[in-house]
């Protein structure tokens, strides 16, 4: 957690459900696993970590249950709702299409203009 | 699901998540993070630190949770409402003053809404009452004139045939008597048809409602109780059902008591008891018993689609009634509240105007004050400004105060006008139907919580966007620096002149009413009420014995006069005489007459009222010529009449009125209890001219009357005028006694037309009287509390401005200004926009005024203006003075320290 890549508004909510996406997560596992896939490059904690946990309960798209965690500790483990799952997919493509044509339009040669 | 419940739920749908479970998360995930940052080689203390400050406190997670799920509004009123409690609690002075205004106000208009919700919205308690007629027949000549109807049980039914009807209701009503007991005890019989229950759809309290088998074997003798008889005559015992009620010498089974909200019915008296209408026997000289019908309409069909068809079925049924038929008439459906509305609808909309003024006022009030009070809180919110709060919070804020201000005024005002509500019940009685029961609802609450939110927005947000936009450069330096302050612009001037033009426009109409009634109070009655009660008594018609032996003429008036002269012979009774539905200020139903010399086509009418000899001594009325009848004549009860001087004037052209002579044709006995003399439709010479007593309510012209001895048509009962020294009631337990000792079970009546009471009472009773002594009274309150507000408004506003220019005040008299013009540079903006105020309510009430008096019903319109306006004008002077005094007590050396 060193590397420092500024996110977009929204970004965050979508790696979560990216993380979760792949199976239930409790809140620390989520940090642990984004870390992972993003290479370590990612500095997503300072407090907006849980208020963008919260925010996908509160809209239905991640719901928590109480379990117990790998070292027997209490955790509240997060999974995708049908929405959730919805959400991830329309998120994903609209991501993708502007990334692409954000990538095309910076990728253009001067004389191509 | 209880409340409770369902609010528990409703809050989970809001913060799902309890704060215990949101720390224990958190932590978790803290310990979790925590140990692997001191596996990967940290000391304990450094990863604790580590892990704080990358995830954040635990103590903190609660309220990101709340902000995150948008809580955080909630959150920020509740502190804003708690600082709004905190700065009224600081200012208790303000406060009580603010919350008070309103108060008066709210209480007043929530206690009038509920009131005509009770009377004028939701009056009864029946099933669909709404759907539920009175057939009555308009007569085409004239259609103010209408008359009810009676059908037999099978016309009844050939109504409830017609398509549009859901159901019909028959009733009848009957005196009775409860018997069994030492005494008599004079009651009224509802008889209902059996179909009563489902009619109404009214729950019983206790038991059940009539049904339909109580007819069967010719009707069961049962027996359902009005709350009202429940209560006083079995005090409320919750054991009644099953046990038995002798009446009329027959034993019938108490089977049900109705609720207090049912008092069937205003048109022919409200029933202490109901019973099967298979018992009641016939009692008019007809071949069987007729019924009052109220029909109920199916729903959604129109009175004028049901007026349409029922007309043709009516009008086959009384085509075999030859009188109803000599006119032309034509049905009508009348919703059972249409009576009460034309009235009621008047009066109680004059009282709303009446306290919808007394709120604006309030809310005045409030204004002015947040406004003169806002210029001391101009630092604070100064510096909320400068550290980063939008106009939009500052708004926020002061809007929050004027909504806890308003919200504590609502609350003191809907338990205040829970006793409000009743006051017009106790001084009109009469004028309201007998089933509206006053209670605090929920659409009452709702009306009132709406209320509250308006005031406070109305009152609040001028205040709060004037003192919102200050410039805190300018506030922010502390104390101001000039030694005048620049007069800023007095907004609550323009409130100030509103409040007292709606004050005078106030006080006027109540001028105006108190006026009204007190002429009405000065207006000569034509005879002396005072210390004069009527006492009813009813014979027993029911007891066979009895009866046959009060059944002549003869026997019955020699009864009669046996009590009166009993009652006459108590010490402290100085006249008693024997009258026949004669009570002042009103008398008899009008009779046609036939008076000597006149042509046959004249049809004149008269007041047709029996009385004994000595009704106009009792009375004190006197007599203008010729002379009444004496104990001989007034037995014999034929030949003769005295008239009153209308009478004599509208007829007889007031020359030679002794010996001409007039007969009434229509004096007969109508019914199988009452017996006529034998000449009763004879010619009568009149020996005599009385002067006018009033006989057709307290303020309306004396109508033509013919006074005869009450033998000449006697009834199954009398009615005594008692003239005592003090109060009569005193004198009721003599009277009583006296009573017995001619006839051990003959009981005083004490309710109903026959009923027990003094003649002051009924005046009181009287219409105009009690509907002008409402307005009078209601009126005044109001444009007291009026008056008290304005006058608190002023006197603030001006306390507040001399407070704050104690400064300006000292070096104003350091520099030798002469008091006088401090003290009136000090009330000078208050003085003039109460003045302005009163020229604009001089304009309000010339316009409103006539208006206000013709709603009133009220004669003597005009001219109270100028008193109430001195009123005003003297106790603004006194408002404005009062607090400017200090203006000039300020010692100006200690006024410059201050600096």
């Amino acid at each position: 957690m060193t590397k420092s890549i500024g996110l977009p508004q929204g970004t965050l909510e979508m790696l979560i459900l990216k993380a979760i996406s792949l199976g239930p997560l409790h809140g620390y596992g989520i940090l642990l696993r984004i870390q992972q896939i993003s290479g370590e490059r990612l500095e997503i904690l300072q407090g907006s970590f849980y208020t963008a946990i919260y925010r996908l309960e509160r809209r239905r798209w991640i719901k928590g249950v109480w379990g117990e965690s790998e070292n027997n500790r209490r955790a509240r483990f997060y999974s995708l709702t049908a929405a959730g799952t919805r959400q991830l997919r329309t998120e994903t493509a609209k991501w993708t299409d502007m990334a692409a044509v954000v990538a095309g339009i910076l990728s253009r040669k001067a004389d191509e203009t | 699901m209880s409340p409770l419940a369902a609010m528990r739920r409703l809050w989970h749908s809001i913060a799902p998540r309890t704060p215990g479970d949101v720390e224990e998360e958190f932590r978790s995930t803290l310990d979790a993070y925590q140990e692997d940052l001191i596996r990967q080689g940290l000391p304990a203390e450094e990863a604790r630190r580590k892990a704080r400050i990358d995830l954040g406190q635990p103590a903190v997670q609660n309220e990101t949770y709340r902000r995150a799920i948008g809580l955080r509004l909630f959150d920020e009123l509740g502190g804003d409402i708690r600082y709004g409690l905190r700065a009224l609690r600081r200012n208790l002075g303000f406060a009580a003053v603010a919350v008070l205004s309103l108060a008066l106000g709210i209480g007043a208009t929530t206690a009038m809404f509920s009131l005509i919700y009770a009377v004028l919205l939701h009056p009864f308690p029946y099933a669909g009452a709404d759907r539920i007629m009175n057939p009555i027949m308009i007569d085409q000549q004239h259609p103010d004139e209408y008359s009810f109807f009676a059908l037999t049980r099978s016309q009844l039914d050939e109504v409830r045939l017609a398509s549009p009807v859901d159901s019909v209701l028959g009733f009848n009503a009957s005196h009775m008597e409860i018997t069994g007991g030492a005494l008599p005890e004079d009651i009224w019989g509802v008889y209902l048809t059996e179909n009563a229950g489902t009619f109404f759809g009214v729950r019983p309290l206790l038991g059940r409602s009539l049904l339909p088998s109580d007819a069967n074997n010719g009707g069961r003798p049962v027996a359902v109780l009005n709350y009202r008889f429940w209560q006083h005559h079995f005090g409320g015992d919750p054991r009644v059902i099953g046990r038995t009620l002798e009446m009329d010498h027959a034993p019938y089974t108490i089977v049900g008591v109705m609720p207090r909200s049912f008092a069937f019915n205003d048109l022919t008296g409200v029933g202490d008891v109901y019973l099967p209408a298979s018992l009641m026997r016939g009692m008019a000289n007809g071949p069987s018993v007729s019924w009052l019908p109220w029909i109920k309409l199916r729903p959604h069909v129109t009175v004028a689609a049901a007026n349409a068809v029922l007309e043709p079925i009516v009008r086959e049924i009384k085509k075999q009634h030859s009188e109803v038929s000599a006119y032309h008439w034509h049905l009508a459906l009348q919703p059972i509240i249409e009576p009460y509305q034309q009235d009621l609808g008047r009066t109680l909309t004059l009282l709303l105007g009446g306290v919808v003024l007394l709120l604006i006022i309030g809310c005045a009030n409030c204004s002015i004050l947040l406004l003169a009070r806002g210029r001391t809180r101009q630092h604070e919110l100064a510096i909320r400004t400068a550290i980063g709060a939008s106009r939009w919070r500052i708004v926020r804020q002061l809007l929050v105060e004027a909504l806890v201000i308003s919200s504590t005024g609502a609350v003191l005002g809907v338990a205040a006008s829970y006793w409000l509500a009743r006051l017009p019940l106790l001084l009109s009685p009469d004028s309201f139907p007998a089933e509206s029961v006053i209670r605090i609802n929920l659409p009452i609450l709702a009306f009132s919580v709406a209320l509250a939110l308006l005031c406070g927005i109305l009152f609040g947000l001028a205040p709060a966007l004037r003192l919102s936009r200050h410039d805190p450069a300018r506030a922010l330096p502390g104390r101001q620096t000039g030694v005048v302050a620049a007069p800023a612009k007095h907004r609550w001037s323009v409130l100030i002149a509103a409040q007292v033009a709606l004050t005078l426009l106030l006080m006027a109409t109540a001028a105006t009413a108190i006026r009204g009634f007190l002429r009405l109070m000065q207006m000569p009655l034509g005879y002396d009420p005072a210390n004069v009660m009527k006492v009813g008594i009813q014979l027993h018609t029911h007891n066979p014995g009895e009866w046959s032996r009060l059944q002549s003429r003869e026997a019955r008036a020699a009864y009669i006069e046996q009590i009166g002269q009993k009652i006459a012979s108590l010490p402290g009774v100085s006249a008693v005489a024997v009258g026949i539905d004669a009570t002042p200020p009103d008398a008899d139903v009008q009779s046609s007459f036939i008076v000597d010399g006149s042509g046959d086509g004249e049809q004149p009418q008269a007041r047709v009222i029996l009385v004994g000899q000595r009704y106009f001594s009792a009375l004190r009325i006197p007599l203008l010529q010729g002379r009444i009848w004496n104990a001989d004549e007034n037995t014999r009860g034929d030949f003769i009449a005295v008239v009153n001087r209308a009478f004599a004037t509208r007829y007889l052209s007031s020359s030679n009125v002794l010996g001409r002579q007039l007969r009434i044709p229509g004096l007969t006995a109508h019914n199988r209890y009452q017996v006529a003399s034998s000449q009763s439709t004879a010619w009568r010479q009149i020996i005599g001219v009385v002067g006018d007593a009033r006989n057709d309510g307290v303020d309306q012209p004396v109508v033509p009357a013919i006074y005869l001895p009450y033998t000449v048509v006697v009834q199954p009962y009398a009615q005594f005028f008692v003239r005592t020294q003090g109060d009569p009631l005193t004198w009721l337990r003599s009277i009583r006694a006296a009573i017995a000792s001619v006839a051990s079970d003959q009981q005083i009546s004490t309710s109903g037309f026959n009923g027990t009471f003094t003649l002051n009472e009924a005046i009181e009773r009287d219409a105009q009287y009690s509907r002008q002594r409402l307005f009078s009274i209601l009126f005044g309150v109001f444009s007291a509390m009026a008056l008290a507000l304005a006058l608190v408004g002023i006197f603030s506003v001006v306390s507040y401005s001399v407070a704050q220019r104690t400064t300006e005040f000292g070096v104003r008299l350091a520099l030798g200004a002469p008091r006088a013009h401090v003290l009136w540079v000090a009330a000078r903006i208050a003085l003039v926009s109460a003045a302005a105020g009163m020229v604009l309510g001089f304009a309000l009430d010339s316009f409103l005024g006539a208006v206000l008096a013709h709603w009133m019903q009220n004669a003597f319109a005009g001219g109270s203006l100028f008193a109430a306006a001195a009123l005003l004008a003297l106790g603004a002077l006194f408002a404005c003075l009062l607090p400017a005094r200090h203006a000039i007590a300020v010692p100006p050396a200690e006024a410059l320290r201050s600096e």
